[in-house]
């Protein structure tokens, strides 16, 4: 609180004539009646009220004092300092990162930021506007150019701060589409300053920055991963040390939730130490790495967020091809060299007869001949004989202008060098896409019907040149990986949060339910592909459940961003081409409050005046004639 | 000039009634409780030795044979005694509304009166504990314009002592007759006690109070130091609108004892405001009274 005329306050001294004025007004006007006689017997009744009548008196005076006091302490324009105070068009960016979760302020970086927006609200002039705008993963407009505060701060508790990075690109341009519409427009950024350093388009109008957080103190596992190495799977984890001291760290190793590995290390400051480990069990499961004091049983660091981190390893052996042939070195050679893929081969009898194991195979590749009844699974068919899926018709030789068509499964396959001699004409359904054609007949086409994928090659591999041809391996490595999916999704890489993931759920599966880490359920139908909900760091479950079996699956959700995790907040921020500081001026502002004690001088004159008046001045004398 | 041509006929039309007929000195217009000398028949009685032969009714003796003494009204003159209050808390009001001026008026009216029917008329003003100057007994309209130049030389100046000075009108021998006093009664030793003395000499009593209209209401407000103009007494007051209406209700109730004291003691008593026209008081306030007839 500061005085703005300080020099106001000389006219205190008027509270002397006030009380001069009252000692005089206590000195009676004489006025002369005809007798006191009954006046004097009405006041000797009348002592008992006498306390309370100079009371009265002595509250006039109160009250009077009082609006003097009220008026010349709002002359003197009493400031009180506020963060900023924002006129025009604001247009304030809250981080709503997950570096805002830090607590070295507290309660959080966050609320100490919604803290700082409440007070440019307040000190918001009557005819500005203000919008809100929250930088997260997905950034969106809280409240657009709105000047009744009260809306703007039931906008502002609504936020939430999220566990990802932000979109700070996508956010300055919701920011600039809002100040295009403004003439006079400020953009206030309250954040740790986790915006990248280059990249980030100006802004239109003046740009502030209001920074939070006061520490650097933070450590995280920046890295954690598994891959499978010679079969057996090998974890890699990398803890980084963001503060600027040494640090010592538990890094502790889970599985399944049980602990099997547990070291300390010593990272100096700025710098990160990494962990290898061989030789873990081949099975699926989900690891877990957290990093805890050695010494004491508190929080690590101001951010907990990133001391956990979670990878999920998935065996590959799932893929079982069966082989049903005459025999093909070529697709043999193919299909022992293909990563993920264990063969089988199926001979037919020396009568021709064909007998399909019972037991089910993940994709049936037949070469040249088919079984009495197709199994129902996906199915690779090459130069097939008549069958019940597609039309088969004679043999035709010369295949000329060999086209291929844009598809997934034809990515970089080259077909200029492939030469076919010839190749069974056969008329292709339509959920049958034609990946390659001649002019005389298709020649390669995949699909899927009834929730079973069909490929099929129209030609024998011995009647072309394809098995010697780059082509070849690409072709089928697609087509496999399409008939014989690896996995629903690749959960070998960790998402960061808010990412979207991409699932390629088996044929029959009819439901899939997803659970977070705080056991929120999704359900997703049977056609989607797409899961957004990853807001949350942590694990998921994926549950697929098809008519006769149920399987899980989990993908992991990790920070990993040096960007969140390195804490320290920054001086100031490279907006374009300015570089925005947080100026003490501009800081700090002054907001005036005279208004309210003109309110209360005033409020204190309608009291003085009701007081005044249980004294009415009726000397209207009644015409008794 | 007290009243006009008109006013004066009015008046002389009136006649001051006394409850209990006092005897009067000469044959007056008023009827008297004395059986007497009139033409006026009033009762018969049995003769008895002794009677003036000249009130026997001859006729009736010459028809019944019994001696009758005819009983004839007496009318006589009425004593009338005007006490003014002559105090300075009488010299109060503006102009016509001027207490004292108003006793005046009503003392002339009464004056008028008496005198119009024959009465006779004293008129004393009270001043300081004793009769300051007193109209000495007149009989006759033709002692009007002197009674009018004696109230004209009257002036209120000194204190209130309305004992005292009843007190000391009531010593001197005087016939007993109707005692009017006009006063505002602001006296600090009461009135009654010289009342008492008037009324054991046989008098009979009115009394006219009169008050100006501001000491019924009075115009005033916020912290004031009264100031007595009979004593010089002084009061410091905070007047507010409860304090006022207080006193509004405690003049009131001072009226109202007044009264009930006179009613007890059959005395008429007639309470005016000096905003009311005098005329109208002498003409019609003093006749609903039954002051005058």
């Amino acid at each position: 609180m500061q005085f703005l005329t300080p020099l106001a306050f000389a006219l205190s001294i008027l509270a002397v004539p006030i009380i001069l004025l009252y000692m005089l007004k206590l000195r009676r006007k004489q006025t002369q009646v005809s007798s006191t006689l009954l006046w004097e017997r009405l006041l000797r009744e009348k002592q008992a009220n006498a306390p309370w009548q100079k009371l009265k008196r002595n509250l006039l005076l109160f009250l009077q004092l009082l609006i003097l006091a009220a008026l010349v302490a709002a002359l003197a324009r009493p400031a009180l300092e506020t963060k900023v105070v924002t006129s025009g068009s604001v247009i304030v960016m809250l981080d709503a990162s997950a570096s805002m979760n830090a607590t070295d302020v507290k309660p959080s970086r966050f609320e100490e930021a919604r803290k700082s927006v409440l007070t440019l609200i307040n000190g918001l002039t009557s005819d500005s506007a203000m919008t809100l705008i929250l930088a997260a993963q997905t950034p969106q407009t809280l409240i657009a150019s709105e000047t009744d505060k009260s809306l703007l701060k039931a906008a502002l508790s609504k936020a939430q701060v999220s566990q990802g990075s932000a979109d700070w690109s996508a956010a300055f341009a919701l920011a600039a589409g809002a100040a295009r519409n403004e003439i006079n427009s400020t953009v206030v950024i309250v954040s740790d300053g986790g915006l990248p350093d280059s990249g980030l388009p100006s802004l239109p109008g003046e740009a502030r920055y209001i920074p939070v957080g006061q520490s650097d103190d933070n450590l995280a596992i920046s890295a954690l991963a598994l891959r499978a190495s010679k079969g057996v799977p090998q974890l890699f984890a990398e803890v980084a040390n963001y503060s600027g001291a040494d640090r010592k760290v538990l890094l502790s190793l889970y599985l399944e939730n049980d602990l099997f590995d547990a070291r300390q290390l010593d990272i100096p400051a700025h710098s990160q130490k990494s962990v290898s480990l061989e030789d873990l069990p081949v099975a699926s499961a989900v690891y877990k790495a957290h990093i805890s004091d050695p010494l004491k049983d508190e929080a690590l660091d101001s951010l907990p967020l990133d001391d956990t981190a979670f990878a999920v390893y998935q065996s590959s052996a799932a893929r079982r091809a069966l082989l049903v042939s005459n025999g093909n070195f070529f697709l043999e050679q193919l299909l022992a060299s293909l990563p993920g893929i264990q063969p089988f081969r199926a001979l037919p009898a020396a009568d021709g007869d064909l007998k399909i194991p019972n037991e089910p195979f993940d994709l049936y590749i037949f070469d040249g001949i088919l079984p009495a009844e197709l199994p129902k699974a996906n199915l690779l068919l090459v130069n097939p004989p008549a069958n019940p899926l597609f039309e088969v018709g004679e043999t035709v030789k010369g295949i000329h202008n060999i086209q291929v068509n844009q598809h997934s499964l034809t990515k970089y396959v080259d077909w200029k060098t492939v030469h076919v001699l010839q190749a069974k004409r056969t008329t292709m359904p339509n959920w049958m896409n034609v990946l390659i054609e001649s002019d005389s007949t298709p020649l390669v086409a995949a699909g899927e019907t009834n929730g079973q994928r069909i490929a099929a090659l129209t030609f024998d591999l011995r009647e072309s040149d394809l098995p010697l041809q780059v082509a070849y391996p690409i072709l089928f490595s697609n087509l496999i990986n399409y008939l014989a999916p690896p996995s629903a999704f690749d959960a070998s890489q960790s998402l960061s949060a808010g990412e979207t993931l991409t699932l390629v759920p088996p044929t029959d599966v009819e439901k899939i339910i997803i659970a977070t880490p705080s056991n929120i359920a999704y359900t997703l139908a049977a056609g989607q592909t797409l899961f957004s909900e990853t807001n949350e760091l942590g694990y998921y479950a994926v549950n697929f459940t098809s008519k006769d079996a149920a399987k899980a699956e989990y993908f992991a959700v990790n920070l990993f961003d040096p960007a969140e995790s390195n804490i320290s907040p920054r001086e100031k921020l490279q907006i374009g081409n300015t570089a925005v500081t947080p100026a003490v001026s501009q800081q700090v502002g002054l907001q005036e409050v005279w208004q309210w004690l003109a309110g209360l001088a005033l409020i204190a004159l309608m009291i003085e005046w009701q007081v005044f008046h249980r004294k009415p001045f009726k000397i209207r004398i009644k015409d008794k004639g | 000039m007290l009243f006009d041509e008109s006013t004066l006929r009015k008046l002389n039309q009136l006649t001051l009634v006394a409850s209990r007929i006092r005897s009067g000195a000469i044959k007056g217009e008023r009827r008297s409780s004395h059986r007497g000398s009139s033409v006026e028949f009033a009762d018969y009685r049995n003769y008895t030795a002794g009677d003036d032969l000249r009130r026997l009714d001859w006729n009736i003796y010459a028809r019944l044979e019994k001696p009758f003494i005819k009983l004839l009204e007496e009318e006589e003159d009425l004593a009338v005694y005007v006490l003014i209050d002559g105090s300075r808390s009488m010299d109060w009001g503006d102009g016509e509304q001027n207490k004292f001026l108003y006793a005046l008026h009503l003392a002339a009216g009464i004056g008028a009166i008496a005198l119009g029917a024959g009465d006779l008329l004293s008129v004393g003003l009270l001043q300081g504990g004793r009769v300051a100057a007193e109209f000495s007994p007149a009989r006759g309209s033709y002692a009007l314009p002197r009674l009018f130049k004696f109230l004209e030389s009257l002036e209120a100046k000194a204190d209130t002592d309305l004992n005292a000075s009843l007190k000391a009108y009531s010593i001197p021998p005087r016939r007993a007759g109707l005692a009017i006093l006009i006063s505002d009664f602001f006296a600090a030793d009461g009135y009654e006690t010289g009342l008492r003395q008037l009324l054991s000499r046989g008098h009979e009593a009115a009394l006219i109070h009169v008050l100006a209209p501001n000491e019924i209401d009075p115009p005033l407000a916020g912290d004031l130091q009264l100031v007595d103009i009979e004593t010089n007494a002084q009061q410091d007051v905070s007047i507010d609108g409860g304090l006022r209406n207080l006193y509004k209700a405690r003049v009131r109730e001072w009226i109202q004892s007044i009264q009930t004291d006179c009613r007890k003691h059959g005395i008429r008593y007639l309470d005016l405001v000096t905003s009311q026209p005098w005329e109208q008081v002498l003409l019609l306030e003093m006749r609903k009274s039954g002051l005058v007839k």
